[in-house]
């Protein structure tokens, strides 16, 4: 057990822990993360196995990368517990009392003396030791009075604070892990959804998105209602970097599109031995609309792609879904004689119309087609977070400490010595020595020449 | 006066300030340098007016891609050094932060890089954005002392030499370090949660942030707690910025990621 803590507590162990994390993690970025397990086999070939065995393939989440860091979370806990104990009594407990020659040995000292009483004398110095901040206390002597004065004592935790922030990382990142969840809720304009594990529904009214004037997009965004029981209760625009959080989850703009699969269109039919002959029909995928004359019953369309390409195997596909070249696959039909089967563009009006139509009578006009906007919210919810921040502001804390607030300890010694008053003061400090030395000077230059 | 107008001038003062910098340690006289730091100081004011002028028209802050982040970066490491000038008495400091500065403004202006100011894409348009790449970049210029003071180390000859280097190392350190923290991994870690909604991805550019703050924690553990000194400590230092620049640029090149603009 004893052997146990001391292997925890050892700083050797700390600096081997960097080694290996940070090799671990250099591993993680140079292997693909998450990927399939095609895309593994097309890479490395038969060591894909090995790689999946190994959980490289998943790196910052398997077990050996997890348990590094509980290692070195356990590493920092322990030696962070056992350096506090002296570090506490040294700043706080009571001094070791000192002598005027170890105060002598300092690299940061002074010796004078002072023609006055020792009460009068330790009031002077006293008083510009507390001017400068310090907090002192008084030891008695047989021939004299000793000082100790010291401040920013709490300078020498900051380290033990920015660990501590560490940890509760650590914790919060385990807890986000363990207990976060997330998922992505489509929503259609109008649509309602549940919300898995929480307790309300929400409610997309409105979706839009805004572009610069050039062109490019500057933001989505999502008007959400939350719905409790049925009824509405917050109202709020959702885009990004702007989440709505409500009850511990958090909404966020993650995706959108359109429902090109159930598009609105307008289709006119005309003729071309008859100029004057024009009729629009409303329609849908699918959906038989009649035309209601002579050559032509009524209209079909077969199928319906935004931006029209042809894939593999001669498969018609949609290259976006941005609308950048709207087709659809229309037939038409004389009652039960397929008059006209074919794919019509509606930024090409004349193309295509021939190939299975060419010597048909009809033409076709794609003149409108809309579908409607859906929005992608992702629902999260992250327990771990509050942990995050509050180690965040610890960490912060703990360096400021750390590097700007060092201690400084000054101890004087004033002895009676040939019916004057001897002072001889020592100090020292964690940094900045330079300014500390010119702290010093000040304090005790005023001290024998007051002005 | 236009943005790349100020930035020429500030680029031709600061090229006249490696110069001076430079002629100053071959003719061995160490007052020119304090004319390098001046020449380095008025570059500074023209590249400071530069950065405000694009920020006013653009309506950006002005780090939003490589041309922008250079600039800014090259700013900061000239802050940093007008700031370790005054105490660290070390001339040759000045001479290859220069050499770093004009190689980072130089690339900046290379035509590779495009100047243009776009729009914000919905994922930059945070006032994090503010916060978190200009204290990054910071952290990241006073890394940049460290590393120049450690080289400076490596080659230096009289005791006297080294102990002052090794002193400016911890010290430009001491600063680089809490700066990195709170702005890369601290706001990153905020403005991550408040745009995708999560505070920590594993995202390439992420994890090369969390290798570099691992490589300085190495260098303050080695140095406070194990007494390392010199040689060891300047080896750890020059790693931690060289692996800061991979995450600045490398990883924007050669690993594909979230954080991709630049």
């Amino acid at each position: 057990m004893k052997s146990v803590w001391k292997f925890l507590a050892s700083i050797k162990l700390a600096i081997v822990l960097f080694i290996l994390i940070t090799l671990a993690s250099i591993l993680g970025t140079l292997i693909p993360q998450g990927s399939s397990a095609a895309e593994y086999a097309a890479r490395y070939g038969g060591s894909s196995g090995l790689f999946v065995s190994l959980q490289l393939t998943r790196l910052y989440q398997s077990f050996w990368y997890l348990a590094l860091l509980l290692l070195f979370a356990l590493n920092t806990v322990v030696c962070t517990v056992s350096r506090f104990g002296p570090k506490w009594r040294r700043a706080f407990g009571p001094s070791v009392e000192a002598n005027s020659q170890t105060l002598m040995t300092m690299k940061v000292k002074s010796r004078f003396r002072l023609a006055l009483p020792v009460a009068a004398a330790k009031d002077r110095i006293a008083g510009l030791l507390r001017s400068r901040h310090y907090l002192l206390t008084e030891y008695g002597r047989e021939n004299g009075v000793a000082l100790l004065a010291r401040k920013r004592r709490f300078g020498v935790f900051g380290s033990d604070i920015v660990h501590l922030g560490l940890l509760v990382i650590l914790a919060g990142g385990f807890t986000s892990g363990l207990g976060g969840h997330r998922v992505d809720v489509p929503l259609l304009e109008g649509q309602t959804a549940d919300v898995p594990h929480a307790a309300f529904r929400v409610r997309l009214d409105k979706f839009e998105t805004e572009y610069y004037p050039r062109g490019e997009v500057k933001a989505w965004k999502s008007t959400v209602t939350v719905l409790e029981n049925g009824a509405p209760v917050l109202t709020r625009i959702v885009e990004v970097n702007r989440p709505l959080s409500y009850r511990g989850f958090s909404f966020y703009q993650m995706s959108y599109g359109w429902d090109w699969d159930n598009p609105r269109l307008e289709l006119e039919v005309r003729k071309r031995a008859d100029s004057a002959f024009s009729k629009t029909v409303a329609l849908k995928v699918g959906e038989r609309a009649p035309v209601d004359d002579a050559d032509v019953s009524h209209v079909v369309v077969r199928q319906f792609v935004p931006d029209f390409v042809i894939g593999e195997g001669n498969k018609v596909q949609s290259r976006s879904q941005e609308p950048n070249n709207p087709a659809a696959m229309v037939e038409a039909w004389k009652g039960e004689e397929r008059v006209f089967s074919g794919w019509i563009f509606a930024k090409y009006p004349d193309f295509g119309q021939g190939h299975a139509a060419g010597q048909s009578t009809l033409a076709f006009v794609l003149k409108n087609y809309a579908a409607a906007p859906y929005s992608v919210l992702e629902a999260a919810k992250d327990p771990g977070v509050n942990f995050i921040w509050l180690g965040c502001l610890l960490v912060t804390a703990g360096f400021f400490l750390a590097f700007y607030w060092p201690p400084r300890e000054i101890r004087v010694v004033l002895e009676e010595v040939q019916g004057k008053i001897e002072v001889t003061a020592g100090g020292q400090a964690a940094k900045s020595r330079e300014a500390f030395q010119s702290e010093f000077d000040q304090i005790f230059d005023s001290a024998r020449r007051p002005a | 006066m236009t943005e790349s107008t100020l930035f020429t001038i500030a680029f031709a003062l600061y090229a006249t300030a490696l110069v001076v910098y430079f002629a100053s340690l071959f003719a061995k006289r160490e007052k020119w340098a304090r004319n390098g730091l001046v020449l380095a100081a008025a570059g500074l004011v023209s590249h400071t007016a530069a950065l405000i002028l694009r920020t006013v028209v653009s309506r950006h802050a002005p780090f939003t891609n490589m041309y922008e982040s250079l600039s800014f970066l090259s700013w900061a490491v000239v802050v940093a050094l007008i700031v370790f000038s005054r105490k660290s008495r070390v001339p040759r400091l000045g001479a290859y932060l220069m050499l770093i500065v004009v190689g980072l403004v130089a690339l900046a202006s290379s035509p590779l890089m495009p100047k243009e100011a776009t729009p914000l894409v919905p994922a930059l348009q945070s006032y994090w954005l503010w916060l978190h790449v200009s204290v990054t970049l910071l952290g990241e210029a006073f890394f940049a002392v460290a590393f120049v003071s450690s080289l400076l180390y490596l080659a230096a000859d009289t005791e006297e030499k080294k102990e002052r280097l090794d002193a400016l190392s911890y010290r430009a350190v001491a600063v680089g370090f809490p700066l990195f923290t709170l702005g890369g991994l601290i706001f990153g870690m905020v403005w991550a949660y408040r745009a995708w909604g999560r505070y920590w991805a594993w995202d390439p550019k992420e994890v090369w942030s969390l290798i570099t703050w691992f490589v300085f924690a190495l260098y303050l553990h080695t140095r406070i707690v194990m007494g390392w000194k010199g040689k060891r400590s300047a080896v750890i230092a020059i790693a931690g910025f060289l692996a800061a620049l991979f995450t600045y640029f490398g990883v924007n090149y050669l690993l594909a990621g979230l954080h991709s603009y630049g």
